[in-house]
Formats: C-alpha cells, structure tokens, sequence
C-alpha cells in the first residue's frame, strides 16, 4: 500500500514534521475536550488524596459488644485490651438478643461473651477457659481481620496469665520455652500504607488514562469522519496511530509528575530509592504499551459510548487482576498465567521496585522488557487491524 | 391576502419564538395552515423548520407567541396532551421513529395499538395502506433491512394509521431516491385528499415546492415569503435565461455588473433577470454580451430558488469574486483525470456497487447523482483508496489506483460528508494541519493558507473554531483544506447538505471556477437533484449501478423525445382528473399539490385536447400551462426504463 519512494532525507524529516504536527493536533484536541481535561486533572491529582484516605486493610473503629457474666478483674482485663484504634466499645449488654439485633441492624461488628466462671477456670489451670465471640463477617475483610486480631489478644492474654500461673509454682520465666519474633520491616519501615495505596492508584490511574485516551480519540475520528479524511491524504496508518500514543505519553509523563512531585511526595512522603529517571522512563514505554492495547480496542468500536463499555472488559480486570486488589500469588494457577499478559502486572513490579525498594535496571530488565515487548506486541495488532479495516 | 373565503384553518400560529440555551432558533414566525392542504416548510438547516413543527405537533414548548391547532389553543402540556390523538407527527431522520427489529407489520401494529385503534379498523386501515404504498410483499421483513424509500413509506403508514386530521411530517424526502419520493408524494396527496386531513410538511429541496398548495419559505428562524408558488414567485417577478456559449468566464464577467444573480452552470451560464419579461430578458442579455460568441438558449419562466435567493439576498451585493490561485499546477498529459472500469464492490453477500465505469477528463465537474445507499460514497472511497474494490480497476490523476495509492493520495483533494473537519481546531489551525499532513513546506503552507482563507471568504475567522462556524463558512473551510496541496483531482462527497441556498451557489461558483481556471477535475456526489444540472455531466446511480451518463442537456432531450414535457393543470376536482387521465392513457399522471401533471409529446396540442378529454368527465381545467423537465424527472424515467428491461443486472454499463 506505500508509495514505493525511496527513504531519502528530505522525506524522512517530511515524515517526522507530519508526525510532530499530528501529535500537536492531539494535544491540542485533548486540552480543548473539557470533559476528558477535568478527567485527566482529577486523576493526577485528587484522585491521590482519594487513594490516600480509603485503607481497607487494617482494622478501624470496629465497634463492639461485651456480654460479661463472669464480672472478675480477669474478664474486665480481657475487655479492656480490645483497644482503639482498631476497636471502640460499643456498650454492654446483658441479653444475647439484644446483641443480635444490633449485629443485624449493623449497629455494631462483634460480641464478645465472656462465660461465668471464665476467672475461675484460668485460675484453676485444669482445663482451657473459653470466651465467645459473634463477629460480622457480611464485609469479610473486616470480619477476618476482627476475628483474627481478637484471636491474637484471647491467646496473649492466655499466654501471659499461663506465665504467672506457672511463676506462681516456682517456675523461671526466662527458662520456660517460646519463640520470640523479631521483625525488621523494610521498605515500608512504619508501615505506612499511604505509601502502598498512593502508588497503587497513580499506577491504575496511568493505566485508565493511557487505555481510555487514545482509544476515545481514535473513535471520535471515526464517528466525526476525520480519520477518511486522512486516509485519502499520503499519511500511513502509523503515521495516524503513532502521534495518539505519542501524545499520551506526554500527557502521562506530565500527570505522573506532577502526582509524585506535587502530591505523593511533599504530603504522603513517599520515598524514591532508585533513580526517577528510569521510573519515567519505565512510565512512558508503559503508557506506549497501553496506548497500544487502547488504540486496538478502538478498532473494535464506532461509537464513544462504545468504547465506555470495552474499557469496563479491558480496564476493570487488568486492574482488579494485576495484584493491586489482591495478591497474584492467592490467584489459581490459570489466571496468574493470563494475567502475565498483563502489562500492570509487570509495571507493578518496576514502580514499587524503584519508589521503595530503590530497585535499578539490573533488577528489573525482565519486567521492562516484558513491558516492551506486550506494548510492540499490541500496538502493531493494532495498528495491523487498523489498516486492515481500511480495506 | 385578498382570496380570504371562508376557510377554516387547521393550524395557526403567530409570533412564534423559540431559542435553546439564548440561541435564537426561531424568531417570530407567523403561519397559517387551511383545513385540507398540503402546507410546505421549505429552507436549509437550521432554519428552523424542525423547532416550528415540534412546537405544533406539541412536544416541544416555545418562548413567546401563540399555535392554534384543530381549534385548540396550544397554551399548556395538557392542551398539547388533548390534540394529541388528533395528529400524526414524522420526525426527522429516515426511520428514526420506527424500530429496526421489529418487520414492517409489528412495526404498524404497534403504532396502531399505541393509538388504541381498534382490531377491525386496524386490518382494513394496514391492508390498504400495504397495498397503496406496496409494502405488503414485504410486511414479515424487519425495519432494518428495508431501503430508505421503504422505511419512509412504513414511516408514514405508522404516522397516519389512527387517522389523524393533521399530519405533521418533518423532512420526509431527505435522502430518498426520486422514485420512492416520488411515490411519497403520490401516496400522501392522495391519503389526504380521501380523507380531507391536512398536512405541513418540511422539506430542504427547493424543487419540492411544486407538491405544496401553499407554503412559506424560512431561513434564520424567520419567514422570508409565504404563499402559494406563484404568489411567492410575483414577489420577485424576472426570468430565467440560459446562455449558450463557449466563453463562459468573459460572458459572467460582462453579466455580473448589469444582474445580480449570474452563475454558470455546466456549458452554459444562468441567470435571474429580476423585474423582466422572458422576452426582455433574452434581449437584454443578448444586449450585454455584444460581441462574444453566445446565443440565449432558453428565457423563461424563473426558479422558486432563484427567488428564494434574491429576497435572501434582499439588496446585499454579489459575494466576493474568488481569487486565482497563485500558481497553476503543471500541465497534465493524462488524458482522464478519473476513469473507473467496471468497478465492483461487495460487503458480505451484498453488491454496494455493480461494475461501475465512467470517465472524467481534467477540467471537467462530474456529478454522482443518486438517492443514500445507491452506491455513492462506496464509488468515490474506491477511487480515493480508502476501500479496496472487489472487481474493476481504475486510475486517478495518472496513476493505476491498485498499485500507485501513494501516489494518487498526493495529488486529490477530499471534502467527505458532513466536511469532516477538526471541529475543536480554529481555522488557521486546520488549514496548517492538512498543509503538513501534505508535506508542504513553511513557506508553501503560508502561501497557501493565505490563498484558503481568500478562497472561502475566511478572512476575520481565522481564529474561529471550526465547530462554532456557520455551515456555509464549514463547508468553503472544508473545500479550503482539501485544495491546500493544489490537487490535480478533487473528491466532494455530498458537499452542500443541508447548506443554504446563497452558500450552496457560492460553493459552486468556487468549484467553477477551479475546473475552469485550475483545470482541476471534479467528482461530486448529490442527492439534490436540482444541484446536479451545474455539473458538466452527470452519472445517475441507482442501487449500485450507473443507470445514465450524459450531459444534464443529454439526458433530458432524451426523456423529452421519450416521454415528453410535463403539462400542468389547475382543475376544481383533482382526483377526479387523476382517475380521468389515467383511463384516457395518461397513467403517470400525478397531483402536484392542487394541480395535475401529466408528460405530454405534444405539449401544445395537449394543452388544447386534455381540458376536451377531462370535461367529458366532468372535470373542468382552469388553465393548463407548460413546466420544465427537472433532473428528478430523468432520473424516475431512468430508472423506470431500466425496470422495464427486467433489471438490466448483468448488461454492463
């Protein structure tokens, strides 16, 4: 289909002029569209404080119950070591229906009851002394992490009173066995999980816009009759595609920065160990890669409100997928190997390698070569089916 | 008004206002429709035909001003609510109202049952409809499989199924191949005569005026003239003139200063001579061009749109001459700027274009005439190289267009449908793109740019959004950006839709003068039939084939000696003549809204025997006078002809 001319210089830099002028054009297009502007502003920026404010994996305020029939300083003891922030006390009550209406009304997430007798049976060490507990489990991580923790305060407590037991009838407490664990967090060292969930959502957000985009311009040529227009002119199908990808790769680069220099560093501190460079650099050969998987979606679509609903099958499980939502390692076999076609899947792994744990090309050759290559991969599908609608 | 009997009016309205978001749509339109008419509403987009028709079907509500309708004051949503069982209303957009899964008899019965008609009525109603409007082959065939002229049909069917007094149909023709329009015309005038309902009808063809009794004619949400043709056409009295001659550029230059409404027109150059007799005009123009070889080849009676055009123009001077361009391209040794041989093209099981040939020499405006879905803009992306071709070969400005698509996207310019421009670029901006899109340099760019903006009078819009333009000013944006390059070849896919009249002669004149001037080869595509005569030859194409490929002269000469000139009658009791007619050898014969109109070999002596013939039956003719062939007319016999030979599929073009 080219005109068979011979690659000599002046068309060479004719060829990069109409690329340079053409990725101008979507630039200006995108900063003139309202709607996509305010989506892009809100996604480098609030969006981050969003990200910042919803943590989900720890244990808040969850409220709770007590139904105490021992009344012994041992039972009050246990309560009082259901502590803030993780709990709040939510009040006594002294019939077991009372408790399950509020459990039902979702007025509070647990009940503790502690049996009469519970600091006589400790006390007297024949057999273990048992506590009930209800828990909530409709928003399952709270009720796991509800239950596991209040697990881990029966045991101590347990564990401890056990100690006195024995140190009681003579026993040295340093001479009776136990494993002690040491941790030394690294990377995160005060587990702050600002850190984990900002990166997380810039990450996802770098995904949404680089998708969306391109594939919302590629459609809107289509539907507004543009992109005939040039196809009758000397212009390769690359030379239509290429400065869309080029163009969101600006735009993604400026974003990323201005969400890491603007936000995720000056108020959430978040560290960058390795070299910023490469992490930019990285960005952009990823917003290639899903600007390549964005343009091949749209050659499926005509219409805008179209491409809204590809992006729910293609943006929705790669983000849910990739091991921001869940660890990849908790997926069956099967999809762990689908979702290595997954370019976030990788990216992943090269934003929190150089932000936290100051990872460098060395380390992360595999994944950015994976990158690149999924984004050849793509974008010349795309580009393969692009021109071959034409015709 | 003098002619005021007592008739009683269906629909009135006055001082009708209406603007979206402080948009003025329409502003101040009087109106007033007689029980039993067929009213018209003729004028270019945005005019403001559709924002009136809403506001009296009832579901839109207006600013200011006052619609009776049926007798019934339109002044809240529950009036608007109560006339509602009364009316039919076809809004715009070929089959938009129906619902493309469902075939042509749920389509009907659901409208029916909408309307809460009863079974009975509804089975007598939907049989005669079927049979008037022969549909009823097809009655199992869902709506998204019919042809445009189908759905319009069904559409109307659907619309007039409970009865309605009043029929409110918006743009019903738009895109419909002349036969089914034709047909349209003949169904509705006779529908409506039968049962004495009344009907407004819009329309953005000005050559459909002849169907209405009356009408009013709008641009810019206001009213320009209103009445019955020959009413509207004694506002502007004058002639038309068709001057034959080889010098066309020098006779508009002697003609422009002395009329004001000179415009060349295929071989020949037109004019309206306003305030003169045909015979005054023949010598006044025979006067102006002493000295150059020209003949006036025909002084008659003018054009509605001629009318139209001067009392928009209401006194403003001609518009600007166009420059020339700063340099003419090289001169070509290709003998045909276009040629396509035999070109077919199949999407799926279906044959979109049907071994297509035609040629088109540089200099030369060639005219696709045909309805949507003939095959059209399949043909010209075929050429462009948008749309490889099943079958056929062809070449575009040299160069064979299945090896050398390079090559030939250097040298054509493209305007698409709707001139698809970066509607969120400005002016300059969009003109700069296409210039480097075709690798022009800096300096060529500028140049250029600069001749653009002459070209299409964009000088002070330079910094316009392109969406914000009016139409006319998108469209010259538009032929600006696809002659940057200076093609050899340009393409214009149904260029004028929906552009007003003025726009729509200045856009012409434009490509004249690039054909004459530049020796640039035009291909345009056109479902106004009456825009079709400005081309030097015109190609009729009816589903996917060329069914004629003449001279616009050529071609009707031969429907002339064929079938004959159209004679119209004005007669007190239309259908009768109709039956009459068609017993008496005259079965084409068909109403024009209050007239008859039959094609006539012997123009005069008819005009003499068919009053006789028609007293016999008790019809009398209150005059009879002769009409012009329009290009409609060609293409219907066209199409007729190639009916009657069995199809012709397969005979070659």
């Amino acid at each position: 289909m080219r005109p068979p001319e011979p690659p000599h210089l002046l068309g060479l830099s004719r060829r990069l002029r109409q690329i340079r002028v053409m990725t101008g054009k979507e630039l200006r297009q995108l900063v003139r569209d309202r709607a996509l502007l305010i989506f892009i502003v809100y996604s480098f920026t609030l969006h981050m404080f969003v990200a910042a404010g919803s943590e989900a994996s720890d244990l808040r305020d969850a409220r709770f119950l007590v139904r105490d029939l021992d009344r012994t300083p041992a039972s009050r003891e246990l309560v009082s070591r259901f502590l803030p922030p993780h709990y709040r006390p939510a009040g006594e009550v002294a019939h077991p229906g009372e408790a399950l209406d509020r459990l039902d009304r979702g007025t509070a997430v647990m009940l503790l009851e502690i049996p009469e007798g519970f600091s006589r049976t400790i006390d007297e060490g024949v057999e273990p002394a048992t506590v009930q507990l209800l828990v909530d489990t409709s928003s399952a991580n709270t009720g796991y992490l509800a239950s596991a923790y209040s697990a881990r305060i029966a045991a101590r407590y347990g564990a401890e009173r056990a100690q006195e037991n024995l140190a009681r009838a003579g026993a040295v407490r340093e001479q009776l066995p136990g494993i002690e664990s040491r941790d030394r967090v690294w990377f995160n060292a005060t587990l702050d999980e600002k850190w984990f969930s900002t990166i997380s959502e810039l990450l996802t957000m770098i995904t949404v816009s680089c998708i969306l985009l391109p594939a919302a311009a590629l459609v809107r040529e289509k539907e507004r009759g543009t992109i005939e227009q040039l196809l009758v002119s000397p212009l390769t199908p690359f030379q239509v595609m290429f400065p869309k990808v080029l163009a969101m790769i600006v735009v993604t680069l400026f974003g990323s920065a201005v969400a890491y220099f603007g936000i995720l560093l000056p108020v959430y501190g978040v560290p960058a160990r390795g070299s910023l460079l490469l992490f930019f650099g990285v960005t952009a050969l990823y917003a290639f890669a899903n600007a390549g998987l964005g343009l091949l979606a749209a050659t499926f679509t005509r219409r805008t409100a179209q491409v809204g609903m590809l992006m729910l099958l293609t943006v929705m499980p790669i983000i849910m997928l990739s091991g921001i939502r869940a660890p990849l390692e908790s997926m069956p076999g099967w999809l762990q190997a689908a979702i290595w076609f997954s370019p976030l899947r990788h990216f992943l792994e090269v934003g929190y390698g150089i932000l936290l744990r100051g990872a460098g090309v060395a380390e992360l050759s595999d994944s950015i070569a994976v990158i690149a290559a999924l984004g050849a991969v793509l974008f010349t599908a795309g580009l393969l089916r692009f021109r071959r609608q034409l015709g | 008004m003098g002619a005021a009997a007592v008739v009683a009016e269906a629909v009135r309205v006055a001082g009708l206002e209406k603007s979206y978001r402080g948009r003025p749509a329409v502003r101040g339109i009087d109106l007033s429709v007689h029980e039993g008419e067929i009213y018209g509403l003729i004028g270019p987009d945005g005019a403001g035909k559709s924002t009136l028709l809403k506001a009296i079907a009832g579901v839109l509500r207006f600013d200011a001003g006052e619609i009776d309708v049926l007798g019934t004051r339109i002044d809240s949503d529950r009036a608007a609510e109560r006339i509602k069982p009364r009316i039919g209303f076809l809004p715009q957009g070929l089959g938009l109202s129906l619902y493309p899964e469902l075939s042509i008899e749920e389509n009907i019965d659901f409208f029916a049952r909408l309307r809460l008609v009863g079974k009975p009525e509804l089975a007598e109603r939907k049989e005669r409809l079927l049979a008037m409007t022969r549909l009823a082959a097809f009655r199992d065939r869902p709506m998204k499989h019919l042809s445009g002229g189908m759905k319009q049909k069904l559409g109307l069917i659907c619309t007039l199924i409970h009865e309605p007094e009043l029929v409110i149909l918006d743009e019903p023709t738009t895109g419909v191949d002349p036969v089914s329009r034709r047909d349209f015309w003949a169904i509705l005038s006779r529908l409506l005569r039968e049962r004495h309902a009344t009907a407004i009808v819009s329309t953005a063809y000005m050559d459909e005026a002849s169907r209405f009794h009356r009408l009013s004619l709008v641009y810019d949400g206001k009213e320009v003239a209103a009445g019955d043709p020959e009413r509207i056409r004694e506002k502007r009295p004058g002639s038309l003139v068709v001057i034959d001659t080889a010098r066309q550029a020098d006779a508009v230059a002697r003609l422009r200063p002395r009329f004001a409404q000179v415009d060349p027109q295929g071989a020949t150059v037109r004019l309206f001579a306003e305030g003169l007799l045909p015979a005054e005009a023949g010598a006044a123009v025979a006067a102006a061009l002493e000295g150059l070889p020209a003949t006036v080849a025909d002084a008659g009676e003018a054009d509605l749109e001629d009318v139209f055009v001067s009392l928009l123009r209401e006194g403003a001077p001609a518009p600007p001459a166009a420059p020339a361009p700063p340099h003419t391209p090289p001169a070509r040794e290709t003998r045909f700027a276009i040629e396509a041989i035999d070109l077919t093209r199949d999407f799926g099981g279906f044959r979109a274009v049907d071994h297509v040939s035609f040629s088109v020499p540089p200099g030369e405006i060639f005219g696709l005439l045909g309805a949507n879905g003939a095959g059209k803009t399949t043909v010209i992306k075929m050429l462009t190289g948008i749309l490889p071709p099943t079958g056929g070969r062809g070449q575009v400005a040299g160069h064979d267009m299945r090896h050398a698509a390079g090559a030939i996207k250097r040298r054509i310019g493209y305007v698409s449908q709707a001139f698809s421009l970066y509607q969120d670029l400005s002016v300059v901006e969009n003109l700069r793109l296409f210039a480097a899109i075709y690798g022009l340099s800096r300096a060529e760019a500028s140049d250029r740019e600069a001749w653009a903006l002459d070209l299409g009078g964009l000088r002070g819009h330079e910094r316009d959004l392109a969406g914000s333009l009016p139409m006319g000013l998108r469209q010259r944006l538009a032929l600006g950006c696809a002659l940057v390059h200076a093609p050899e070849v340009l393409f214009l896919d149904e260029p004028t839709s929906g552009v007003d009249p003025i726009g729509r002669r200045r856009f012409w004149e434009l490509l004249f003068r690039l054909s004459r001037e530049d020796r640039v080869a035009i291909l345009v595509t056109t479902h106004y039939m009456s825009e079709a005569e400005q081309c030097d030859r015109l190609a009729l194409l009816f589903a996917g084939r060329l069914v004629a490929d003449a001279t616009p002269k050529a071609l009707k000469r031969e429907v002339a000696e064929t079938e004959g000139l159209p004679v119209e009658m004005h007669v007190d009791r239309p259908l009768d003549a109709l039956e009459a007619l068609a017993a008496r050898g005259f079965p084409e014969a068909a109403l024009f809204g209050p007239h008859v109109r039959v094609l006539s070999k012997d123009p005069d002596g008819d005009m003499e025997r068919l009053p006789r013939l028609l007293a016999e039956a008790g019809v009398t003719v209150h005059l009879a006078e002769r009409r012009s062939l329009s290009m409609e007319d060609v293409f219907v016999h066209r199409v007729r002809a190639l009916e009657e030979t069995g199809g012709g599929r397969g005979e070659g073009a």
